[in-house]
């Protein structure tokens, strides 16, 4: 095959070839971000601990369930460790628009039973000395430019504070995370903190515990666990329901409905309008070189070299077009996370998004290339040679 | 019979236009002497592209056979004709078709591909080639950069350069000026000359038909007369 | 100044009518997904915010976003419905104001998933405050202070297991089913039950929110600082209307941001489609344009009649976009709003929906005709014949 000539065909037009690129490439890429978003959801799921079982209400989310279950779990069989979970959902005072978790948990659990979530500045003692002290995650420290010993101020929406004033919480600790599961963006502070801010009167609110957090023990049987502790409040006055943290995960992915039916869909959109685009950029390829086809055949190339060309040249354009698109990807991830962390700490691209993107485009390079590598080997070299342009 | 004599024997082609039969070819049987140049003529319409498409291998006679250098064309499928094509014929077309993003020294190498042929072999040949239709300066310009005399120059080039018992010439003056035109016409008839080609040049023009040894007539798909330049040249 | 006959174009269109059906499904394609994501945020904008009713005042707890956020105590919520003087006066001379208990709960999806589903405790007179806009259209209301819910309509197809007769667990307390309301905007994929009844059975004595009727164009704001100094309840007042605009903004931004992400990329990938397209038309015709350039049509009727029939692609990849999307018109979808409670809306192809997606689309044809149409006009005449 002279690949001199493949190479040299390529770029006869530079701007069409770069244009088809240029759409292969925004496909690609298009394609990959959209598929990170699904497999994000679905990593969450899969990351999750076996050995940690949450417990809320079993009627609704917002429900919380009385402090007093924690001693009653405690006694059964099998629970290592608890910890209180509790959704603060205040806003920043310096940035009201903006929007991340807060947290009211247990320290000297917290830490034991979350080991992917360690401390990057600052120190644990200096966390559970302070009753005000909160810790925050690395992206969240950096997207607002705090530092250790720093107040945040924040004001409550379902915890307000009798006085009128925004809580402050003192940053004792930084946090960071081995998995991308786990988001970098969130600020947990002393349960206990709330607790008595709400006994005292300094504060007003829901008195209770979103989600218990039970870890169970090595060798203990979780599904006995989940039995033993939705069966200890059947009858109230808050029934609870016991779930592996995958399950949990599992529920919060369902809640968003048909969000990824719709990734899904637009998807196809993306892939439907690419493949066009470049299907018509190689027949029109084709349609111009009905001469040059013509020549190679009179010169006495083999009836498949003139298609093979074209194939090969569609396989060209669309394989530089998913580079492209998977290097633009992988250099606006980090943009993407911190845009979605929050929402989605799963977010990003895994080696089979780049994979899918990659041959997802390959299949659309040798589709669209068939097409004119069918027509250019059928055509005899007298009517290619007798057709101008 | 010789290496290089093309013979039909029989030879008719339809084409089917608007419902209709066109015999373009009908029954012809010619015979033509191998080193020899010929110039074929005759009316538009009177078959004679469709004659050295046949003769090229380029296209298939309904009936008929076409014999090249004793080898019958018909029997070839459509593979065996292009490896056919590539060893013993070589074309030269009214509109030059070089490709246009390769240059002078790639367009003639193309055929030599085909060949088993080292690089060098290649490269040597090619230039062997361009420098027989002295474009040995221009080689490494594309065919947008050259004259249309020098285009056709590099298409001569191109024909000649795996060797071909047979050149076959398709108007190859019909886009060129007087000079330039007597100019490719001289190295055609340079080549039968001096390396004793085949020349088939279909051509309208009386005076380029003049650079040929032999000029046949054809009419509405028969043959007609066949004149002889050497004949007429010695007698005057 | 003399035109190209726009037969011309369309004519040439035409002739390589693959190379044009190819264009106009890529810019379809494109304004497809834009059409179908501003029909889902028309859906979705449709449901909440223009159903709300500026004469229906909202209370809720300073400092609180939404209802799920908000929390009032009984005695808080007597003073609001008591107190303020501007709500209107309904029979026996009782003030249109009730409060609500509002939850998201549980409840398994058809599929096996799970989402939450909204549960509104109401009272008698939240019927009157909401007037025609509620009605019951099969089975019978609620008994006041039984262990009775109606079901809003929107949720019959979405859980196909949620009947009239049938029982839905409220905690430890099984409630009858009896009947399905109609209403309009959000409330219509929700369940309703007694206030007081539900609050015992959720085991939760704060209310959500108190709502009134008071006569259009209230200052609200005013009640609002009465109240500012009032040690028992300090309340956040805003119209119905006001504040379903507040609880849907977030999300309708969402499908704003989303679509406009995405058309926006895609269209940048459909204007290159459109120039490829019309730079192969342009240098295939390039002897033609020669012919009409020796003819004396001047540079810029050449330029204009290459836009034109960008345009033309443009246009036709937006019709083919909108008639894409058709076919979902009215389909519901579902998914959680801000407050975490399942909203099922549908897609809504509006005509202004589609008006937005065919200029787009023309635009986007007009972008990717633009620089093949001026390489076109600077041809010299002389070139261009010869290179034909």
């Amino acid at each position: 095959m002279p690949f001199r000539l493949l190479f040299r065909s390529l770029f006869r037009h530079p701007i069409r070839a770069l244009l088809t690129v240029g759409s292969v490439a925004i496909a690609v890429f298009l394609i990959c971000m959209l598929h990170a978003v699904v497999t994000g959801l679905a990593r969450t799921v899969d990351a999750a601990a076996s050995n940690r079982l949450l417990v809320q209400s079993a009627v609704s989310l917002f429900v919380d369930l009385p402090l007093a279950y924690q001693g009653k779990m405690a006694a059964v069989p099998g629970v290592e460790a608890i910890c209180k979970w509790q959704w603060f959902g205040g806003r920043y005072e310096q940035d009201k628009g903006g929007f991340f978790a807060q947290f009211g948990i247990d320290p000297e659990t917290f830490f034991a039973s979350y080991p992917e979530i360690t401390l990057q500045e600052g120190s644990l003692e200096e966390f559970q000395k302070n009753r005000s002290a909160c810790i925050v995650g690395k992206d969240l420290a950096a997207q607002y430019g705090w530092q250790l010993g720093q107040t945040v101020p924040i004001a409550g929406t379902i915890f307000t504070r009798t006085d009128g004033r925004p809580w402050e919480f003192t940053i004792a600790g930084i946090y960071q995370t081995s998995t991308p599961t786990i988001d970098q963006q969130t600020l947990y502070f002393q349960f206990e903190y709330l607790r008595q801010s709400l006994e005292t009167g300094g504060a007003v609110g829901p008195d209770g515990v979103g989600v218990y957090m039970l870890r169970v023990q090595r060798g203990a049987d979780p599904v006995a666990i989940q039995a033993a502790v939705d069966a200890l409040f059947a009858n109230g006055p808050q029934r609870v329901q016991t779930t592996t943290e995958a399950e949990f995960n599992r529920q919060f992915v369902s809640m968003l409905g048909d969000v990824p039916l719709l990734m899904q869909m637009v998807g196809g959109a993306v892939l439907f309008a690419i493949f066009f685009a470049v299907l018509n950029t190689m027949i029109m390829t084709g349609r111009e070189r009905t001469r040059d086809i013509g020549v190679l055949k009179a010169l006495g190339f083999p009836n498949g070299t003139a298609g093979m060309l074209l194939l090969a040249e569609s396989l060209l354009l669309c394989g530089l077009g998913a580079t492209l698109g998977v290097l633009a990807g992988l250099l606006l991830e980090p943009a993407f996370q911190a845009a979605v962390g929050a929402m989605l700490p799963g977010f990003g691209f895994a080696g089979d998004t780049l994979l899918l993107g990659a041959i997802l485009a390959l299949g659309i390079g040798v589709v669209a290339g068939l097409v004119p590598a069918f027509r250019a080997s059928r055509l005899t070299p007298v009517q290619a040679l007798r057709e101008v342009g | 019979m010789s290496q290089n004599s093309i013979e039909l024997r029989g030879v008719t082609r339809i084409y089917r236009r608007g419902g209709q039969d066109l015999r373009v070819l009908d029954e012809l049987d010619l015979t033509m002497a191998g080193s020899t140049f010929y110039a074929l003529m005759g009316p538009s319409g009177s078959g004679k592209t469709t004659l050295l498409n046949l003769v090229g291998g380029l296209d298939r006679a309904d009936a008929g056979e076409v014999l090249v250098g004793g080898e019958d064309l018909t029997g070839l499928s459509d593979t065996e004709l292009a490896r056919w094509r590539a060893d013993h014929v070589g074309f030269v077309f009214q509109g030059f078709n070089l490709l246009p993003v390769l240059t002078a020294r790639e367009n003639v190498e193309l055929p030599l591909l085909l060949l088993p042929l080292g690089r060098r072999q290649r490269r040597e040949q090619a230039e062997r080639a361009l420098e027989m239709v002295d474009l040995g300066d221009r080689m490494d310009h594309k065919p947008r950069e050259l004259s249309g005399g020098q285009e056709q120059r590099v298409a001569i080039a191109r024909a000649i350069a795996t060797d071909p018992e047979v050149i076959l010439a398709d108007e190859p003056t019909g886009d060129l000026d007087r000079d330039t035109a007597d100019a490719v016409l001289l190295l055609l008839q340079r080549l039968n000359r001096e390396l004793g080609k085949t020349i088939l040049m279909v051509t309208h023009d009386p005076q380029a038909a003049g650079y040929a040894d032999r000029v046949i007539h054809l009419d509405k798909g028969k043959l007609g007369r066949i004149d002889d330049n050497r004949a007429t040249a010695g007698r005057s | 100044m003399a035109l190209v006959p726009l037969r011309y174009n369309l004519r040439s269109l035409w002739v390589r009518s693959s190379s044009t059906l190819l264009t106009v499904c890529a810019i379809g394609a494109t304004v497809a997904v834009l059409a179908g994501m501003l029909s889902l945020q028309q859906g979705f904008v449709t449901l909440f915010a223009e159903r709300g009713r500026t004469d229906i005042a909202v209370f809720l707890r300073k400092g609180a976003t939404s209802e799920g956020e908000s929390g009032l105590t009984r005695e808080q919520c007597a003073i609001l419905t008591k107190e303020v003087a501007e709500v209107q006066k309904g029979d026996g001379d009782r003030p249109l104001a009730s409060a609500e208990l509002f939850l998201a709960v549980r409840r398994k999806k058809a599929d096996g998933g799970e989402t939450n589903v909204s549960l509104r405790g109401v009272e008698p007179l939240t019927f009157a405050i909401h007037g025609d806009d509620v009605g019951i259209v099969e089975g019978r209301n609620f008994q006041p202070g039984s262990d009775e819910l109606i079901l809003g309509e929107g949720l019959r197809a979405r859980f196909p297991d949620l009947r009239v007769g049938e029982t839905m667990q409220i905690n430890v307390v099984p409630f009858k089913i009896v009947g399905i309301f109609a209403a309009k905007g959000g409330y219509r994929s929700e369940v309703w039950g007694d206030l007081d009844r539900l609050g015992e059975a959720l085991q939760r004595p704060v209310r959500s929110r108190v709502i009134a009727r008071v006569p259009e164009g209230t200052d609200l704001a005013a009640i609002q600082t009465r109240f500012a100094d009032d040690l028992r309840v300090q309340p956040k007042v805003l119209t119905e209307a006001e504040y379903l605009t507040s609880q849907t903004q977030r999300l309708s931004l969402t499908f704003g941001i989303l679509g406009g992400f995405l058309a926006f990329i895609m269209g940048i990938a459909a204007v290159f489609t459109g120039t490829n397209a019309m730079l192969a038309a342009i240098s295939s015709r390039t002897h033609e344009i020669g012919i009409l350039k020796a003819l004396g049509f001047r540079p810029f009727a050449i330029f204009l009649a290459f836009q034109f029939e960008a345009l033309l692609l443009g246009l036709l990849g937006g019709v083919l976009g909108c008639l894409a999307v058709l076919p979902l018109q009215g389909v519901e979808t579902g998914t959680m709003n801000q407050t975490f409670s399942e909203v099922t809306f549908a897609f809504r192809t509006t005509p202004a929906v589609m008006l937005n997606a065919v200029a787009f689309a023309a635009v986007l044809g007009l972008i990717g005709g633009a620089g093949p149409a001026r390489r076109a006009a600077k041809m010299m005449p002389t070139t261009a014949l010869r290179r034909g």
